[in-house]
């Protein structure tokens, strides 16, 4: 196995396949199990807005109290941020904990628990100032010792930490320059970190609770935020209720203190269908994640939908470069061009996503050059098919030398069948002369087959605030870990991502990850598929759900009417 | 009657080490690595890898880890979950009593409903209640549960808002739940009673009670109803292996908390200790259930009886 190079940056990613559960569920539901990296592209759009206008957009201040119930799609493994390999604990930790930084809509950093900041020895020292009122929910003053208590924390050998370790990769040690000043130090320039130090992975824990606490940590841990944790009742719910303890302005809000709601309850509702029919009926007054049919319904019933875009790479399927037939370039361009993105979409994601064009979401880098890439094109296909010496046989399926042209189509099955995303793919190569057979299997050994680069391709998605999500999908040191599936070893794209990861000035970075994006579509490395929306529906009665950059809800200014 | 309890407590032990030692093999022989696969969505390193394994204790060598399993379980300590680190004796404990009260519920609705339905069936032969109550056990037969159970959701939560949709706790949210469990089941019950009781109705002993004046409620309940029910106990004690498999379809469908739920999470993510102790739990609770159906024979067949 390779070493990784010391400045790794945790990508968060998600891996979607399919429905969380298995057993019943008909229908796809795309499961985002993802951990994004603090990314901000603050306020999302929100689109499909209903009838109703949100409350918080009058004049009148929405009113205090109440309790709203939302329905997930799955149980996190565990609340403690720092240790959670699960994208769904942020869903609920994102109104609960603070981190030194936020991110805005407009990417930029903002203070938060620090007030200002400095990036000094060439992007390998942090210095943070920071706000002298702030206490965590056990009464603990937060300062410099409490975030060198956490940094460390994570690093610690003997803490079974989740996403948040490799967001410190290369982390040296903090030093508390005095009670209000801390200088984080890392081993090589990692110009990441200070978008992960907005991150839900690296919020502040009061050290006073969490050593006191011990294991209870991941039940019920004692953040800074608007909201503390109450209980935790496994495979049913998880309450969290308003801190009056909480006298600042969170960034994003639209008031000064605490929530409006007293309580909030996170059940757990793995089967999509009765997960929809639970807000139809007001079990529940929100939940998120729906089959597009199940979404259509709601609306038609009369409920709010607000959905902002996920950041990270978009729902597609990566082509694996070192097996046949996908070793050879012109079948990875021509599968680009067979494939109808726009059919897809309407097909299977009406209302909960939109066509991808990049190895990005478009809210991550977008650009004209990239919008025009690829058309569906069927005949472009054939050629590029016709010159790699593949002509079509009797059956309709392509051939050379004898050998027909088929491709090995890894996908997860959670019981109800591989999702549908993976057969109409099928379809449409089908059409191009390729034989694409879908090998479906449950998640350890599909997880296997990729490591192995066993397959021709498989359809991922990840959930990453950061342009140096690429890293782990296409650095060379990723094929056989992390994922890197297309199994690329390529020493220019090793560069830009290595570059990437060292460059401080804003607009010179993006320059790099554009390049870089234009490049992998040139050596059509994979083929973005679906830009996928986060969606939450709700009673018309519930308004003022917002988002954090990475696309998780924030509950603080939901009120009920 | 002593020595009976505690021949079958000691036959216990093997088959609940050979159950384990089945699953563990299983669980090894699938593909897929449980350290990998905790740490698959998000970028990791190969040390942070290889650290969580050794913490796991994962790079033990097979006979080891199976070893340490056996020693633990008879201690009581069933290991500790890869996904969410706490005990497995905890999880498990956690959601035994909703995934119990669930299975007992549904053997109450299926006992109830499929010996009733039976008893009916074979006293009024020929008639149109005989062809309902068959209708109603084809219907229970034939419907998969996570059907009937979206279906109930739909017309009995959405539709008319009689009861919640999802969730554990109370009568209210038990009520669907032992219905969508109960149906198959009591539709095989009320088929084996029926042809139970129609056997049993046609003994002489059951015309000469009829001779003796005696009401025919009193026949069929008091003089019939225990013989018939012996073949129908047996099946019983099967069903509630079934029953409770059915809990883990149902509990997904309902979001209610338990062991089905905790089994399935269990297996696609490859956490061994859970899936270990889950299938522990059971097959003891099998053995259980299957040496009380045994000593209940006795009860309602003098001829039986364990010296």
């Amino acid at each position: 196995m390779r070493s990784v190079p010391a400045a790794l940056a945790a990508l968060t990613l998600v891996l979607a396949a399919c429905q969380s559960q298995p057993t019943v569920a008909p229908g796809p539901s795309a499961t985002q199990v993802g951990q994004t990296a603090p990314a901000a592209q603050g306020q999302p759009t929100i689109a499909a807005k209903p009838t109703s206008a949100p409350a918080a957009q009058t004049a009148a201040k929405p009113a205090q109290g109440g309790t709203v119930t939302i329905g997930l799609d799955q149980e996190p493994p565990t609340l403690d941020p720092e240790a959670s390999p699960s994208a769904i604990t942020f869903y609920i930790t994102s109104s609960v904990g603070e981190q030194l930084l936020y991110l805005d809509e407009n990417r930029e950093l903002k203070p938060w628990l620090a007030e200002k900041w400095e990036v000094g020895d060439g992007s390998k020292s942090f210095t943070f100032t920071l706000r002298k009122d702030v206490t965590f929910q056990d009464g603990t003053p937060f300062n410099a010792n409490a975030v060198k208590w956490n940094f460390d924390r994570v690093v610690d050998p003997n803490y079974k930490a989740g996403g948040a370790l490799a967001q410190l990769t290369g982390y040296l040690g903090s030093d508390i320059v005095d009670d209000y000043t801390v200088r984080v130090r890392f081993k090589d320039p990692f110009v990441p970190f200070l978008l992960y130090a907005g991150s839900p992975y690296l919020p502040m824990v009061s050290p006073t609770a969490t050593q006191k606490q011990g294991d209870q940590v991941n039940q019920t841990p004692v953040l800074s935020g608007p909201y503390k944790i109450d209980e935790w009742v496994p495979k049913d719910h998880i309450t969290m209720s308003r801190w009056d303890g909480y006298k600042r302005r969170a960034p994003w809000s639209d008031h000064d203190g605490a929530g409006y709601l007293d309580k909030v309850i996170w059940k757990f509702i793995p089967e999509a269908g009765t997960r929809a029919a639970t807000v139809e009926s007001g079990e529940t007054q929100m939940a998120t994640v729906f089959t597009p049919q199940d979404l259509q319904r709601l609306q038609a019933a009369g409920l709010q939908v607000v959905s902002t875009p996920w950041v990270g790479a978009p729902f597609m399927m990566m082509l694996n470069t070192t097996q046949p037939p996908t070793d050879d370039m012109r079948v990875r361009q021509a599968i680009l061009y067979a494939v109808d993105r726009d059919a897809l979409v309407s097909a299977l994601y009406k209302g909960i996503g939109k066509k991808a064009v990049a190895p990005l979401t478009a809210i991550m880098l977008d650009d004209p050059s990239l919008q025009s890439l690829y058309p569906h094109d069927a005949a472009k296909a054939g050629q590029l098919l016709d010159q790699a010496g593949w002509t079509t046989g009797s059956d309709g399926i392509r051939a050379k030398n004898g050998q027909r042209l088929e491709f090995l189509l890894n996908a997860i099955d959670y019981g109800g069948g591989p999702d549908q995303a993976n057969e109409l793919l099928q379809g449409q190569l089908r059409q191009a002369g390729i034989d694409v057979k879908i090998k479906a299997q449950a998640r350890p050994p599909w997880y296997e087959d990729n490591y192995h680069c066993a397959a021709n391709g498989m359809t991922l998605f990840l959930r990453s605030g950061e342009l140096d999500a690429l890293y782990a999908l296409y650095h060379s040191s990723n094929v056989g870990g992390n994922f890197n599936w297309s199994c690329i070893k390529d020493p220019e794209v090793d560069k830009a991502l290595e570059q990437g990861r060292q460059e401080p000035d804003a607009a010179k970075r993006k320059q790099v990850y554009l390049q870089l994006e234009q490049k992998l579509m040139d050596m059509a490395v994979g083929v973005p598929l679906v830009d996928q929306l986060s969606v939450f529906a709700m009673k018309p009665n519930v308004s003022g759900l917002k988002f954090t950059g990475n696309s998780y809800p924030l509950l603080t200014d939901v009120a009920i009417k | 009657m002593n020595a009976y309890l505690a021949q079958r407590a000691l036959a216990a032990l093997p088959v609940l080490l050979g159950v384990s030692l089945l699953v563990f093999s299983m669980l090894q022989l699938v593909p897929g690595d449980p350290v990998r696969l905790m740490l698959s969505e998000f970028q990791t390193t190969p040390e942070q890898v290889e650290r969580l394994r050794s913490q796991l204790h994962l790079d033990d060598p097979l006979p080891v880890q199976f070893g340490r399993f056996v020693w633990n379980a008879s201690h009581g300590d069933l290991g500790t979950s890869i996904r969410t680190r706490r005990p497995v004796a905890q999880e498990i404990a956690d959601n035994l009593p909703s995934t119990l009260q669930l299975a007992v519920a549904g053997l109450v609705v299926a006992a109830a409903l499929g010996v009733s339905l039976g008893i009916v069936a074979a006293v009024k032969q020929h008639s149109w209640m005989e062809l309902a109550s068959m209708l109603v056990a084809l219907l229970g037969v034939s419907m998969p549960s996570f059907w009937l159970g979206l279906l109930l959701i739909f017309l009995l939560s959405l539709r008319l808002r009689v009861f919640p949709a999802t969730g554990g706790g109370d009568l209210q949210h038990l009520v669907l739940p032992a219905v969508t469990l109960g149906l198959g089941a009591a539709a095989i019950l009320a088929r084996l009673t029926r042809s139970s009781m129609l056997e049993v109705l046609r003994q002489e002993y059951v015309t000469t009670a009829r001779a003796k004046g005696l009401l025919e409620w009193v026949v069929i309940a008091r003089h019939a109803l225990k013989n018939a029910l012996i073949p129908v106990v047996t099946i019983f004690g099967l069903q509630f292996g079934q029953l409770l498999a059915g809990t883990f379809v149902v509990e997904t469908v309902f979001g209610r908390p338990g062991l089905g739920r905790l089994i399935i999470d269990g297996i696609l993510n490859k956490d061994l200790p859970i899936v270990q102790g889950v299938v522990l739990v059971v097959a003891a609770s099998y053995v259980v259930v299957n040496l009380l159906v045994d000593l209940l024979y006795g009860v309602l067949d003098p001829r039986i009886r364990y010296a």
